[in-house]
């Protein structure tokens, strides 16, 4: 390939592996890396994947765009649903699904709502979220903000509008939170897994061009870095031409 | 056998209202009970040439409901200080925030609920179906939970599981956007996503719909299971050329995102202490227009229009 992995592909391609064929799954709200990565595993590995639960299925789009619950990117898709089956689907849950926010902690939950103050007297406020019930119901949920610096990985979110793993195993049962929750958090520099014994976020693998150090300090918090950090599979020559042929068709991921 | 007198045939009496009267229905309304509800989804099917009118009616004090997604006419309802709380569980440009509902919110002009897709949906569903209340049994550690006040903890009356209850939720009135009716006011969404109107329509007081364009009783009745909202459902229709601008109408017309984002930049210039161009931007829009085409000469005529047509019939 003559043109270098952007960040955008490099996460688009670590997502696309993770999914499965004959899974359900959606994209949520901020859409454009996880659709293509829905759409990259489809060609790949995963040709019975459905898309559903966010009142279409299958769309086939013919580009990307930065949000999927737009007609010109669902306007070609297999069937339509409305909010009512919205409300079964997110009781049901899907196999996976994808949410980033405002803030992500380090047991991977997501604050949509404020950044200082308070609910009624923000510093800042966010658009909130409309589906929280995904992350839970769901098998298991990636994170995949596209910008990771100190200021958005937080110790600790102001507000909990996506439960991640809360505060670790115990708070998670407590809640009633049986599922697995998020699996892997994947940025534009690294991708970030979860300590199995108490569900906080490490360092997993730093793209090509990253160091661990470097994606240290550009994380709110401790990533439990021990040893060597190994880099992240790039995309192979197949998934690289899959991608930009049939799928970034405008080239999104590369802006 | 008796005759059949010409006055024994009452006539069947239309839906079709104009603009400026469907605002005024709606503003009397909402001045009973202030919540108004809007259809659509983000930028696609709002009724926004409705929102224009009921704002140049002088509507305050409203509480907002929607379809789960709310953005560009919420943020001008309350760049127009026409409201007082909101019900919403995202409001977003999706790619930028809201800029007045930001503002209005970290200024405490404006109360914002937090809440999430199925309190709105299950309080509605209640509403339509006429039951006391929905149960949901898919909410858990988020502190939306803790904040939002539409939902109730309750034991479930067969696992005795703590699950939660959204009483209805009854608009005043809702707004919806469709692409064609009849002049009876049975709608047709023609768009792929019908999003919430069904449901909106099933469980408000008041609908007050906006068409494209209204189609002869024969287009309805050659094809019945094409009707997505009853005209039992609906009060009064008005048929607006380009109504949803600048949200979209497919497969009618595209959304205006370059519209809409020179708009948020004059909702962050207002943000950060310069309200000139958004004051400019309501007078021009909202309340100078005297009709729609008033509105479509002033955000740049049929021809700039027309792009937006093609992109729809192109994508």
């Amino acid at each position: 390939m003559s043109v270098a992995v952007s960040p955008l592909e490099q996460m688009v391609v670590v997502l696309a592996r993770d999914l499965a064929d004959a899974e359900l799954g959606a994209a949520g709200a901020a859409a454009l890396v996880p659709m293509a990565a829905i759409a990259l595993a489809r060609e790949m590995h995963a040709p019975n994947l459905t898309v559903g639960g966010e009142m279409f299925f299958n769309p086939q789009p013919g580009r990307l765009y930065p949000s999927m619950l737009d007609d010109r990117a669902l306007g070609h898709c297999e069937a339509a649903e409305t909010f009512i089956e919205l409300f079964g689907h997110s009781h049901h849950g899907l196999d996976f699904f994808f949410h980033s926010g405002l803030q992500h902690d380090a047991y991977g939950n997501i604050n949509l709502h404020h950044v200082g103050g308070t609910l009624h007297a923000p510093k800042m406020r966010g658009p909130g979220a409309a589906n929280l019930s995904y992350s839970h119901t769901s098998t298991r949920f990636y994170i995949c903000p596209t910008v990771h610096n100190a200021r958005n990985f937080v110790e600790k979110v102001d507000f909990l509008t996506i439960p991640g793993h809360l505060s670790g195993p115990e708070s998670k049962r407590e809640a009633g939170l049986t599922n697995e929750g998020p699996r892997f958090v994947v940025t534009p520099r690294a991708v970030m897994d979860f300590d199995e014994k108490t569900l906080r976020m490490r360092l997993k693998s730093v793209h090509a061009g990253n160091t661990p150090e470097e994606v240290q300090r550009q994380t709110g918090f401790d990533l439990a870095i021990t040893g060597e950090v190994p880099q992240t599979p790039p995309p192979t020559d197949e998934e690289l031409a899959v991608l930009r042929q049939r799928i970034d068709t405008t080239g999104a991921l590369r802006v | 056998m008796m005759t059949i007198d010409h006055k024994m045939n009452p006539t069947r009496q239309s839906k079709v209202m104009g603009l400026d009267d469907a605002a005024i229905l709606a503003r009397d309304a909402l001045r009973e009970r202030p919540d108004l509800c809007l259809g659509g989804l983000f930028k696609q099917g709002r009724p926004v040439a409705l929102v224009r009118a009921l704002l140049a009616a002088g509507a305050q004090g409203l509480h907002l409901y929607s379809s789960p997604g709310a953005g560009y006419d919420v943020d001008l309802m309350i760049a127009a200080g026409a409201v007082e709380e909101m019900f919403l569980p995202g409001v977003t440009l999706e790619n930028r925030l809201c800029p007045n509902f930001r503002s209005a919110v970290e200024g405490g002009q404006v109360t914002a609920h937090a809440l999430d897709a199925l309190t709105v949906v299950g309080g509605l569903m209640a509403s339509a179906n006429g039951v006391p209340f929905q149960p949901i049994d898919a909410l858990r550690g988020s502190d939306v939970l803790k904040h939002n006040p539409l939902i109730r903890e309750i034991d479930c009356p067969f696992t005795g599981r703590r699950i939660h209850a959204v009483g209805p939720i009854r608009p005043r009135v809702t707004f919806l956007h469709a692409q064609e009716a009849d002049r009876w006011g049975n709608l047709r969404h023609l768009s792929t996503m019908v999003y919430a109107d069904q449901l909106m329509a099933r469980a408000s007081d008041m609908v007050i719909a906006s068409v494209d364009r209204i189609v002869p009783d024969e287009v309805i009745l050659d094809d019945p299971t094409r009707v997505t909202v009853p005209s039992h459902y609906v009060k009064a229709v008005v048929e607006v050329p380009f109504g949803a601008h600048p949200t979209a109408s497919y497969p009618n017309y595209a959304m205006d995102e370059e519209h809409i984002d020179a708009y948020a930049d004059l909702g962050d210039a207002a943000r950060v202490g310069d309200r000139a161009g958004l004051e400019a931007y309501i007078a021009r829009h909202v309340t100078e227009p005297k009709s729609q085409d008033d509105y479509i000469k002033a955000v740049g005529g049929p021809e700039y229009l027309a792009r937006l047509e093609a992109e729809a019939r192109d994508r």
